[in-house]
């Protein structure tokens, strides 16, 4: 082989810039939404309640309230934005996110239905969400996102998997789940809808350790499993028929990124509440930033999946006082107009 | 042998694509499969690519069943590539060629010397060096479809599977595909079955051909017979005659555009 042939592969060298770049997006943004809220701290005594001393409303206000609000936003962030990634080059379709397979629809109607029995078993005059058995919540909807996930993939393995079939069951799923769900809600009774829609617009409220400990699991598989599906998911981005005859098991690995996808994106729903367009959207952030770097889609996506749940949260927390923004009417907000540029932007 | 396909049928539902189909193929031969639109040229391909499942028949390659090898050990030995494959905008043309390295370093294994020259030599052959990091959206036509037989090449299979791989270029580039693939099977034996619409240049490049009518096999031989024979005439429903060019080179066959303009007045 002519080696005299000037090497058509040069690497790229910016891509420890841009990676440092989504560090410090990181650095910044994790502290800021630390300090900063609703209470305001002074900083001496925040930093002082970090490290063991300081006030005791600092104290509990930092490490009982922010710091778990924080971390399980981080790690909702995370969960959406791969999943939305992973969902998207399997379908073939940059629309794609948790909803597309039905995940969050699944989710809402477990939810749903569970809060409906639970109140009549448990408490029939409650109508405050405290005396509803909430812990479970992230589990009911885990498995109600997962179940749907496995619905739609059950039926598009008979038809052969293929991104066509996947989203068009997805997509039809979703719609019967969605609407089992509002009939559900709708013949509950309005003194209880509140307790719902606070979970519906996807929202960081009152997340505990608990959230945070439910997710994390969740996240260190999937993040675990990345390095699995790497050559495979650039495979899959590709026809059927061309990623089998390049020697890729289809199916399987189909099957396999779609379970990842399935899991990162319930057990998120489950803990947070479907949070519009982080899914959709940080994939997308993430391929304007990296560009032609495509190795360093899956970290970028990662850090910006952290780094936009977490801004979020803060700006819905700083920007709505005490009546606080719930995070899913955030990202909504911003993620619409920061979409349309993108779109724009890429030719 | 390559290749051996006995008996292969396939249909769709109940709508028959392809009839007990034979062909066999030998290291370093050059099959063309030409047959009017619908013939089930592209079924044929695939079937041999382990791609669907016959309803009757057998593929063979190298001896083995075709649905038998895993498909890593497949792509190893085959390359297969349909018509106007699509890949995202945003890969390059250097990641797009490395997909067909994947057959041999799977999922883990990084890549080596080999690897890297594998894809060098692709690029370099099919003249897309200079285009390496170019992202697949900012391509013409052309040079895309070149891309992809230089990902087809990356692979190093010893079959090589085109379908219609000319179409949609221009005269330079089509020949320079032809030129691509004669080379290969001269210079490395790669055998190489390609559907093609060009009557005249499947006559000049190939060494054998099969010409399909509705799924069934009407004609496998070399291409000097299939002019004497008359089908191309009945297959594809025109009138023209093959005309000798020069000793050695192939008859050319001269389509008569008469009768379409007569029923035109």
């Amino acid at each position: 082989m002519d080696r005299a042939i000037p090497s058509p592969l040069p690497r790229a060298r910016s891509g420890w810039l841009l990676l440092s770049g989504c560090l410090l997006a990181v650095a910044l943004s994790l502290p800021m939404a630390v300090l900063l809220g609703v209470a305001d701290i002074p900083l001496s005594d925040s930093l002082a309640a970090l490290t063991g001393g300081g006030s005791a409303m600092a104290r509990s206000i930092l490490l009982d309230f922010r710091l778990p609000r924080v971390a399980t936003g981080v790690l909702a962030g995370i969960n959406f934005a791969v999943a939305g990634l992973l969902l998207q080059r399997i379908t073939r379709n940059p629309l794609a996110d948790p909803s597309i397979l039905g995940i969050s629809q699944g989710a809402t109607l477990a939810v749903a239905v569970f809060l409906l029995f639970s109140v009549y078993r448990h408490a029939p005059g409650g109508n405050t969400l405290p005396e509803l058995p909430v812990a479970w919540l992230p589990t009911v909807g885990t498995l109600g996102g997962l179940g749907a996930a496995g619905l739609v993939h059950l039926l598009a393995l008979r038809h052969d998997l293929g991104p066509m079939r996947v989203t068009l069951c997805g997509v039809a799923i979703g719609a019967l789940l969605h609407a089992l769900a509002m009939g559900v809600i709708a013949g509950w009774g309005s003194t209880r809808i509140e307790i719902l829609l606070e979970w519906l617009a996807g929202s960081l409220y009152a997340r505990s350790w608990e959230h945070a400990a439910f997710l994390a699991p969740f996240t260190l598989a999937g993040l675990t499993a990345l390095p699995l599906i790497l050559r495979p998911l650039d495979l899959l981005s590709l026809e059927a028929s061309v990623a089998r005859s390049f020697g890729l098991s289809y199916q399987r690995h189909f099957t396999l990124v779609l379970c990842l996808a399935s899991g990162l994106a319930a057990s998120a729903v489950g803990a947070v509440g479907p949070i519009a367009f982080v899914g959709l959207l940080t994939p997308h952030l993430a391929r304007f930033v990296v560009g032609r770097r495509r190795r360093l889609l899956l970290p970028v996506t990662i850090t910006l999946g952290a780094v936009v749940v977490t801004a979020g949260d803060l700006a819905g927390r700083l920007l709505g006082g005490a009546e606080e923004i719930p995070i899913g009417v955030v990202t909504a907000l911003f993620g619409v107009p920061v979409l349309i540029v993108l779109l724009r932007k890429t030719p | 042998m390559p290749v051996l396909c006995s008996h292969l049928s396939v249909a769709y539902g109940r709508r028959p694509a392809l009839t007990d189909f034979r062909l066999s193929l030998q290291p370093g031969e050059i099959r063309g499969l030409i047959g009017p639109n619908g013939s089930g040229k592209s079924t044929a391909l695939q079937s041999i690519a382990g791609l669907i499942q016959p309803t009757g028949g057998r593929v063979e390659i190298d001896g083995r069943p075709v649905h038998a090898l895993p498909r890593r050990a497949l792509a190893q030995k085959l390359a297969y590539l349909p018509q106007q494959p699509t890949a995202p905008e945003d890969m390059t043309v250097e990641q797009l060629v490395r997909q067909g390295r994947f057959a041999h370093v799977g999922l883990f294994r990084r890549y080596g010397p080999e690897d890297e020259d594998a894809i060098r030599w692709a690029l370099d052959n099919t003249g897309l060096t200079t285009l390496a990091e170019r992202s697949l959206r900012e391509l013409s036509g052309g040079e895309r479809q070149r891309a992809w037989i230089a990902a087809a090449l990356a692979q190093q299979a010893q079959v090589l599977l085109l379908d219609e791989p000319t179409s949609f270029l221009d005269i330079g580039h089509q020949v320079e595909v032809l030129d691509l693939v004669h080379r290969l099977s001269r210079e490395r034996g790669v055998a190489v079955i390609m559907a093609i619409h060009d009557i005249n240049q499947a006559m000049a490049v190939c060494d054998a051909i099969s010409l399909l009518q509705k799924g069934v096999l009407m004609f496998d031989g070399p291409p000097t017979a299939l002019a004497d024979s008359g089908l191309i005439e009945t297959v594809f429903r025109v009138t023209g005659r093959f005309v000798h060019v020069a000793d050695g080179a192939a008859p050319h066959f001269d389509v008569s555009l008469a009768q379409r303009r007569s029923a035109r007045h």
